[in-house]
């Protein structure tokens, strides 16, 4: 099977699981209507008019979904993986989140969500793994959301939907073979007093693993951890919420832990964490004993043969800290 | 779609069929008299002083703000025919989507000259606030939605627009969408993508493609090489027409039978309204460094679309030199009267600078907000160039720093 087939049935199979979340969306809101590529293929719906397939057209899409949501309607634009927003970038950007100000109020299009599957699969090299939302959180009017994994989507989707702001809601693919996942519903994954290590989306799960790996390091890294880190107590962040961030839960955070350490999948270059980084370097200075630190993807394409190497994973995590 | 087969290699390149140009509909010449085998519509005198003097509202709108020194107006005369035309054949409350020189589809639908100062001035009648550069107009109540300034995003917008009215029981079979935009526009991967939806979906939108014959200095030459606008219609199955944009009566009809095709068949609809731009693009072009002026004299005194039709109207026995004297005199005295007054009215308070953003304000927003209240509380009443400028708000300022 090619990568591409299978960065094709990891995106399929999510999407199966995210019918039920679409099916919930449908029911509660008459006026919702799902459209995009490839939206309609091998499913059931209760009324095609509500879920449709649209030409090839990420740009027609986004503008459809802004006339609709211009009048009133709930319209949820799909773009089959991120890497393919860019056409959309111009009516995203100078249209959907300058809508309401340019209007002086009297237009609005909250009812548009754009979902867009984001972020490494594992084999989908340049165009099926990018991080974007760098790339829009200079477009005040926009919200961009990104949740960590399928439970948190079916509590962030329906609010992204319903959130009277126009939305960007980015979903991790996630990899073929499933993590074992911490539940745990607080943003605030696991509590900690000597670092704050705030992450998103996929990139969770690589922390998580880290610091695993940190507390207890396997016999082959064991050389590597000194002993003094491994009982390190690492406040782990899940943000969820790229636009606008919970600057009052990480500042608060690293008040206490006095050490920020920032990771993403998207390269280092105009990423989100040099946002972050700066605000909470202006809040918490006279309290950090450390420079806010990042780690993220290098400022390459995603390289297919190399992916292992080119997404902040657990070992990256564990050397940097 | 079985399509027949045919053993002979032939290359097509026609929508005509016989590889003749796409024809121009047109009712009236250009000294206002019905060509042969012309339709003329049953209009009557009321309703054709209505079409004229909303026509000659506008260059009058024209005269008045370019000569103001409204930097980056954009004029509308010379293509009154297309923008009035098409309104007369629409509907109240078809939602339009325009690009920027559609400004006479208000005036039709009643948006009043204050409206108008108010949004060219931004002063705080503005229902915009104040954020919008000139004729950037948008009113709910006309169902005119507000322009932006990058071309041809509205036409995909307008395909969604369609839908939405086609999903409604209430507007289903009363009303489309309806979308202008330029010749120039048309080249944007937008129209494209508008065109494919409102085609394949389907939604009942209706394209109104001005073509005066430049995109600022581009001509059409170098715009496309196709024929026109039009011949692009049947590439997406799509009903059109091309008609004389000078001819109020042409536009008007064909309009019209645009709609009527438009809300039957709940699909895409094509017009293409062939003119000429008189003016130069905005205040801040000189269109003679780019074309002689005399194809522009030529053009204005041989093929103008209010004279055109004025002389059909005195052909009716409708319109006389002393209606046009009186008429001149009005337009002229309710523009200038608009504009002194809108002149005197302060800008919006400065609050509005940063509401609407979002629907709720968040906490960057206001961080930023009650940043500048400090630089206003500290240098605002002595700091002269922030002190003149606070003079011309309507509060002054006072409500954002309170």
């Amino acid at each position: 099977m090619s990568n591409l087939t299978i960065a094709s049935l990891a995106a399929f199979s999510l999407r199966r699981r995210r019918a039920d979340d679409f099916s919930i969306a449908l029911a509660k809101d008459d006026s919702a209507v799902i459209f995009g590529e490839y939206i309609a293929f091998g499913r059931v719906f209760r009324c095609r008019e509500h879920v449709f397939n649209t030409p090839l057209t990420e740009q027609g899409s986004a503008g459809f979904g802004i006339g609709l949501a211009s009048m009133g309607h709930t319209a949820i634009a799909e773009i089959q993986f991120a890497d393919y927003i860019f056409p959309a970038f111009d009516q995203l950007v100078n249209e959907a989140a300058k809508f309401r100000y340019r209007s002086g109020g009297h237009f609005s299009i909250g009812r548009l969500t754009v979902h867009t599957p984001t972020m490494a699969v594992g084999h989908g090299g340049l165009y099926h793994s990018q991080s974007l939302e760098g790339f829009f959180i200079g477009a005040s009017g926009l919200k961009v959301v990104i949740p960590r994994c399928p439970i948190q989507c079916k509590g962030l989707l329906p609010s992204a939907i319903r959130n009277p702001n126009p939305v960007i809601f980015m979903e991790p693919q996630v990899p073929i073979d499933d993590f074992a996942l911490p539940l745990s519903s607080a943003k605030i994954l696991i509590p900690g007093s000597d670092l704050t290590l705030l992450t998103w989306g996929t990139s969770v799960y690589h922390c998580e693993a880290a610091l695993r790996l940190l507390n207890s390091p396997p016999p082959s890294l064991a050389p590597l951890v000194p002993p003094s880190l491994r009982s390190a107590k690492v406040e782990l962040i899940d943000l969820r919420t790229i636009l606008l961030w919970d600057i009052e839960t990480v500042v608060e955070s690293v008040r206490r832990t006095k050490r920020l350490v920032i990771v993403h999948e998207a390269g280092m270059m105009g990423g989100v964490g040099g946002e972050i980084a700066a605000e909470v370097g202006k809040r918490a200075f006279l309290r950090l004993e450390a420079p806010v630190r990042r780690i993220t993807g290098w400022d390459v394409p995603a390289a297919l043969q190399f992916e292992k190497f080119a997404m902040p994973d657990e070992i990256s995590n564990i050397l940097y800290e | 779609m079985h399509s027949p087969v045919v053993s002979k290699l032939a290359f097509f390149n026609s929508v005509t069929g016989d590889g003749s140009k796409i024809p121009s509909y047109r009712v009236l010449d250009v000294f206002g008299t019905p060509i042969e085998g012309a339709e003329v519509p049953e209009i009557n005198e009321r309703f054709a002083r209505r079409l004229y003097e909303n026509m000659q509202l506008l260059p009058t709108l024209d005269d008045i703000l370019c000569s103001g020194q409204r930097q980056g107006k954009i004029p509308f005369y010379a293509q009154e025919a297309t923008v009035i035309g098409s309104a007369a054949a629409l509907a109240d409350d078809d939602e339009v989507l325009s690009q920027y020189r559609e400004t006479g589809v208000l005036l039709w639908r009643g948006f009043t000259l204050d409206g108008i100062m108010a949004q060219v001035f931004g002063n705080h009648e503005d229902s915009g606030k104040g954020r919008q550069i000139a004729v950037h107009y948008g009113s709910k109540q006309h169902h005119f939605h507000p322009v932006s300034s990058p071309l041809a995003t509205q036409i995909p917008q307008a395909a969604g627009v369609g839908f939405a009215l086609k999903r409604d029981p209430a507007r289903r079979s009363k009303n489309v969408a309806c979308v202008f935009f330029g010749e120039g526009a048309a080249s944007e991967g937008d129209f494209h993508a508008g065109m494919l939806l409102a085609s394949t979906l389907p939604s009942p939108t209706l394209f109104l493609a001005r073509n005066n014959g430049f995109a600022i200095s581009t001509p059409n030459s170098q715009q496309f090489y196709g024929d026109g606008i039009s011949a692009r219609g049947p590439g997406y199955g799509v009903d059109t027409v091309c008609v004389d944009g000078n001819d109020v009566l042409a536009v008007m009809t064909a309009v019209k039978e645009a709609r009527k095709r438009c809300l039957e068949g709940g699909r895409a609809v094509l017009v293409e309204m062939m003119t000429y731009r008189v003016g130069h693009h905005s205040t801040s072009d000189d269109s003679y460094v780019y074309r002689e002026r005399q194809e522009v004299e030529d053009r204005k005194k041989n093929n103008n679309p209010i004279t055109r039709f004025r002389l059909f109207m005195e052909s009716r026995g409708w319109w006389n030199e002393t209606d046009e004297k009186e008429l001149a005199f009005r337009l002229r005295r309710d523009v200038i009267k608009a504009f002194k007054r809108a002149e005197t009215i302060k800008k919006p308070d400065l609050k509005d600078m940063f509401t609407d953003v979002y629907a709720e304000e968040p906490w960057n927003i206001k961080e930023q907000r009650e940043e500048l209240v400090a630089l206003l509380k500290k240098y605002g009443q002595v700091w002269e160039p922030w002190q003149n400028e606070l003079g011309t708000l309507k509060d002054g300022g006072k409500k954002l720093v309170d």
